[in-house]
Protein backbone atom coordinates (compact mmCIF):
# COMPACT_ATOMS: atom_id res chain seq x y z
CA UNK A 1 0.00 0.00 0.00
CA UNK A 2 1.23 3.49 -0.80
CA UNK A 3 0.62 6.71 1.05
CA UNK A 4 1.54 10.12 -0.27
CA UNK A 5 3.21 12.26 2.36
CA UNK A 6 3.29 16.05 2.10
CA UNK A 7 5.59 18.38 4.05
CA UNK A 8 4.84 22.00 4.92
CA UNK A 9 6.71 25.00 6.29
CA UNK A 10 10.32 24.28 7.32
CA UNK A 11 9.70 20.55 7.11
CA UNK A 12 10.20 21.03 3.35
CA UNK A 13 13.69 22.35 4.10
CA UNK A 14 14.44 19.47 6.47
CA UNK A 15 13.42 16.86 3.88
CA UNK A 16 14.48 18.73 0.75
CA UNK A 17 11.13 18.05 -0.89
CA UNK A 18 7.44 18.85 -0.62
CA UNK A 19 6.03 15.40 -1.18
CA UNK A 20 7.02 11.73 -1.29
CA UNK A 21 5.36 8.37 -1.80
CA UNK A 22 6.00 5.81 0.94
CA UNK A 23 5.11 2.12 0.89
CA UNK A 24 3.73 0.53 4.04
CA UNK A 25 2.15 -2.82 4.84
CA UNK A 26 -1.64 -3.04 4.70
CA UNK A 27 -3.17 -2.15 8.07
CA UNK A 28 -0.24 0.05 9.08
CA UNK A 29 -0.79 2.92 11.48
CA UNK A 30 0.37 6.49 11.17
CA UNK A 31 2.98 5.73 13.84
CA UNK A 32 4.43 2.96 11.65
CA UNK A 33 4.50 5.27 8.64
CA UNK A 34 6.24 7.96 10.71
CA UNK A 35 8.90 5.46 11.77
CA UNK A 36 9.72 4.83 8.10
CA UNK A 37 9.71 8.57 7.37
CA UNK A 38 12.10 9.25 10.25
CA UNK A 39 14.50 6.57 8.96
CA UNK A 40 14.44 8.26 5.56
CA UNK A 41 14.68 11.82 6.96
CA UNK A 42 16.48 11.67 10.35
CA UNK A 43 16.24 15.47 10.80
CA UNK A 44 12.45 15.14 11.06
CA UNK A 45 12.71 12.71 13.97
CA UNK A 46 13.82 15.53 16.27
CA UNK A 47 10.50 17.27 15.54
CA UNK A 48 8.37 14.26 16.43
CA UNK A 49 6.90 15.62 19.67
CA UNK A 50 5.68 18.91 18.25
CA UNK A 51 4.82 17.57 14.79
CA UNK A 52 1.20 17.84 13.66
CA UNK A 53 -0.17 15.04 11.48
CA UNK A 54 -3.21 15.20 9.23
CA UNK A 55 -4.81 12.71 6.88
CA UNK A 56 -6.74 14.50 4.17
CA UNK A 57 -8.03 17.68 5.81
CA UNK A 58 -8.33 16.40 9.41
CA UNK A 59 -5.88 15.80 12.23
CA UNK A 60 -5.50 12.14 13.16
CA UNK A 61 -3.93 10.34 16.13
CA UNK A 62 -0.85 8.18 15.70
CA UNK A 63 -2.92 4.97 15.94
CA UNK A 64 -4.97 5.90 12.84
CA UNK A 65 -4.97 2.95 10.41
CA UNK A 66 -3.92 4.03 6.94
CA UNK A 67 -5.97 3.32 3.86
CA UNK A 68 -4.66 3.02 0.32
CA UNK A 69 -4.41 6.45 -1.29
CA UNK A 70 -4.42 8.38 1.98
CA UNK A 71 -2.77 11.79 1.74
CA UNK A 72 -0.75 12.38 4.89
CA UNK A 73 0.51 15.85 5.81
CA UNK A 74 3.29 16.54 8.29
CA UNK A 75 3.97 20.01 9.60
CA UNK A 76 5.28 22.01 12.55
CA UNK A 77 2.98 23.87 15.00
CA UNK A 78 0.82 26.39 13.18
CA UNK A 79 1.32 30.16 13.48
CA UNK A 80 -1.49 31.98 11.71
CA UNK A 81 -2.53 35.54 12.46
CA UNK B 1 -10.46 43.24 -3.84
CA UNK B 2 -13.99 41.83 -3.93
CA UNK B 3 -14.91 39.62 -1.02
CA UNK B 4 -17.19 36.65 -1.38
CA UNK B 5 -20.74 37.08 -0.20
CA UNK B 6 -22.08 35.53 2.98
CA UNK B 7 -22.78 31.82 2.99
CA UNK B 8 -25.25 30.49 5.51
CA UNK B 9 -23.90 27.42 7.24
CA UNK B 10 -27.18 25.59 6.79
CA UNK B 11 -29.06 25.41 3.54
CA UNK B 12 -32.57 25.03 4.97
CA UNK B 13 -34.28 28.35 4.07
CA UNK B 14 -36.46 28.20 7.17
CA UNK B 15 -33.30 28.52 9.28
CA UNK B 16 -31.81 31.47 7.43
CA UNK B 17 -32.82 34.04 10.04
CA UNK B 18 -31.08 32.22 12.89
CA UNK B 19 -28.02 30.48 11.42
CA UNK B 20 -24.49 31.79 11.48
CA UNK B 21 -23.52 33.64 8.34
CA UNK B 22 -19.90 33.05 7.49
CA UNK B 23 -17.44 34.52 5.03
CA UNK B 24 -13.92 33.18 4.79
CA UNK B 25 -11.20 34.47 2.49
CA UNK B 26 -7.60 33.27 2.35
CA UNK B 27 -5.84 35.44 -0.18
CA UNK B 28 -2.54 36.82 -1.41
CA UNK B 29 -4.25 40.17 -2.06
CA UNK B 30 -3.92 43.04 0.46
CA UNK B 31 -6.77 43.23 2.97
CA UNK B 32 -9.14 46.04 1.94
CA UNK B 33 -10.59 47.22 5.25
CA UNK B 34 -12.72 49.95 3.66
CA UNK B 35 -14.39 47.46 1.32
CA UNK B 36 -15.02 45.03 4.19
CA UNK B 37 -16.64 47.74 6.30
CA UNK B 38 -18.81 48.86 3.38
CA UNK B 39 -20.04 45.29 2.89
CA UNK B 40 -21.15 44.82 6.51
CA UNK B 41 -24.78 43.81 6.87
CA UNK B 42 -26.68 43.81 10.16
CA UNK B 43 -30.21 43.13 11.30
CA UNK B 44 -32.11 45.20 13.90
CA UNK B 45 -31.51 42.49 16.51
CA UNK B 46 -27.74 42.87 16.39
CA UNK B 47 -26.18 45.23 18.94
CA UNK B 48 -22.46 44.40 18.85
CA UNK B 49 -19.78 44.35 16.19
CA UNK B 50 -16.24 43.40 17.13
CA UNK B 51 -13.48 43.47 14.62
CA UNK B 52 -9.85 42.61 15.04
CA UNK B 53 -6.94 43.45 12.83
CA UNK B 54 -3.66 41.53 13.09
CA UNK B 55 -0.76 43.61 11.78
CA UNK B 56 2.81 42.56 10.99
CA UNK B 57 5.25 43.93 13.56
CA UNK B 58 8.70 45.25 12.63
CA UNK B 59 10.52 42.69 14.77
CA UNK B 60 10.50 39.04 15.69
CA UNK B 61 12.15 38.82 19.07
CA UNK B 62 15.19 41.06 18.81
CA UNK B 63 15.49 40.69 15.05
CA UNK B 64 14.28 43.50 12.80
CA UNK B 65 12.28 42.28 9.85
CA UNK B 66 10.77 43.84 6.73
CA UNK B 67 7.88 41.41 6.21
CA UNK B 68 6.46 38.03 7.06
CA UNK B 69 5.88 35.35 4.48
CA UNK B 70 2.74 33.34 5.27
CA UNK B 71 2.30 29.83 3.90
CA UNK B 72 -0.96 27.88 4.12
CA UNK B 73 -2.19 24.38 3.41
CA UNK B 74 -5.17 26.19 1.98
CA UNK B 75 -7.77 23.44 1.62
CA UNK B 76 -7.15 22.18 5.13
CA UNK B 77 -7.04 25.72 6.51
CA UNK B 78 -10.48 26.44 5.03
CA UNK B 79 -11.82 23.16 6.40
CA UNK B 80 -10.42 23.82 9.88
CA UNK B 81 -11.79 27.39 9.91
CA UNK B 82 -15.25 26.03 9.10
CA UNK B 83 -14.96 23.47 11.91
CA UNK B 84 -14.21 26.39 14.27
CA UNK B 85 -17.19 28.34 12.90
CA UNK B 86 -19.35 25.24 13.53
CA UNK B 87 -18.23 25.21 17.17
CA UNK B 88 -18.89 28.94 17.55
CA UNK B 89 -22.39 28.42 16.21
CA UNK B 90 -23.01 25.84 18.94
CA UNK B 91 -21.50 27.92 21.77
CA UNK B 92 -22.65 31.50 21.17
CA UNK B 93 -25.62 33.26 19.52
CA UNK B 94 -23.46 34.84 16.83
CA UNK B 95 -25.14 36.23 13.70
CA UNK B 96 -22.12 36.45 11.43
CA UNK B 97 -18.40 35.96 11.16
CA UNK B 98 -16.21 37.35 8.44
CA UNK B 99 -12.54 36.42 8.37
CA UNK B 100 -9.80 37.32 5.92
CA UNK B 101 -6.29 35.86 6.26
CA UNK B 102 -3.62 37.08 3.94
CA UNK B 103 -0.89 34.70 2.74
CA UNK B 104 2.34 35.29 0.82
CA UNK B 105 4.57 38.26 1.65
CA UNK B 106 2.97 40.77 4.04
CA UNK B 107 5.08 43.85 4.78
CA UNK B 108 5.56 45.39 8.23
CA UNK B 109 2.56 47.56 9.26
CA UNK B 110 0.25 45.75 6.81
CA UNK B 111 -2.62 43.62 8.11
CA UNK B 112 -2.39 39.85 7.81
CA UNK B 113 -5.68 39.04 9.55
CA UNK B 114 -9.11 40.70 9.72
CA UNK B 115 -11.89 39.16 11.78
CA UNK B 116 -15.38 40.54 12.39
CA UNK B 117 -17.99 39.03 14.71
CA UNK B 118 -21.57 40.37 14.82
CA UNK B 119 -23.84 39.36 17.70
CA UNK B 120 -26.77 40.67 19.75
CA UNK B 121 -24.53 41.67 22.70
CA UNK B 122 -20.87 42.52 23.29
CA UNK B 123 -20.14 39.63 25.66
CA UNK B 124 -20.61 36.89 23.10
CA UNK B 125 -18.90 38.86 20.34
CA UNK B 126 -15.74 39.47 22.40
CA UNK B 127 -15.71 35.88 23.65
CA UNK B 128 -16.24 34.31 20.23
CA UNK B 129 -13.66 36.56 18.53
CA UNK B 130 -11.02 35.83 21.19
CA UNK B 131 -11.74 32.10 21.09
CA UNK B 132 -11.63 31.98 17.29
CA UNK B 133 -8.22 33.65 17.10
CA UNK B 134 -6.80 31.47 19.90
CA UNK B 135 -8.06 28.29 18.21
CA UNK B 136 -6.90 29.45 14.79
CA UNK B 137 -3.38 29.66 16.20
CA UNK B 138 -3.72 26.09 17.44
CA UNK B 139 -5.30 24.21 14.52
CA UNK B 140 -5.41 26.17 11.25
CA UNK B 141 -2.41 25.20 9.10
CA UNK B 142 -0.85 28.55 8.33
CA UNK B 143 2.82 29.26 9.05
CA UNK B 144 4.96 32.35 8.99
CA UNK B 145 8.55 33.00 8.09
CA UNK B 146 10.20 36.35 8.88
CA UNK B 147 11.75 38.22 5.97
CA UNK B 148 14.88 39.90 7.31
CA UNK B 149 15.82 43.44 6.28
Amino acid sequence: MQASVHFYSYFKDLTGCGQILESVADGSTLAELLKKIFQRFPKLAAMEKSMLVAVGLDYQPRDYILKDGDEVSLFPPVQGG
Amino acid sequence: MKYRSFHPSRVDDSQLCTCLKRQLTITTEPIDEAALLRERTMSDAMGAVIYFLGVVRGGEGEQKISAIEYEAFKKMAEHQFHLLFDQIEKRWPIASIRLVHRIGIVKVNEPSLWVEVVAPHRGESFAACQWLIDEMKRVVPIWKKPVVL
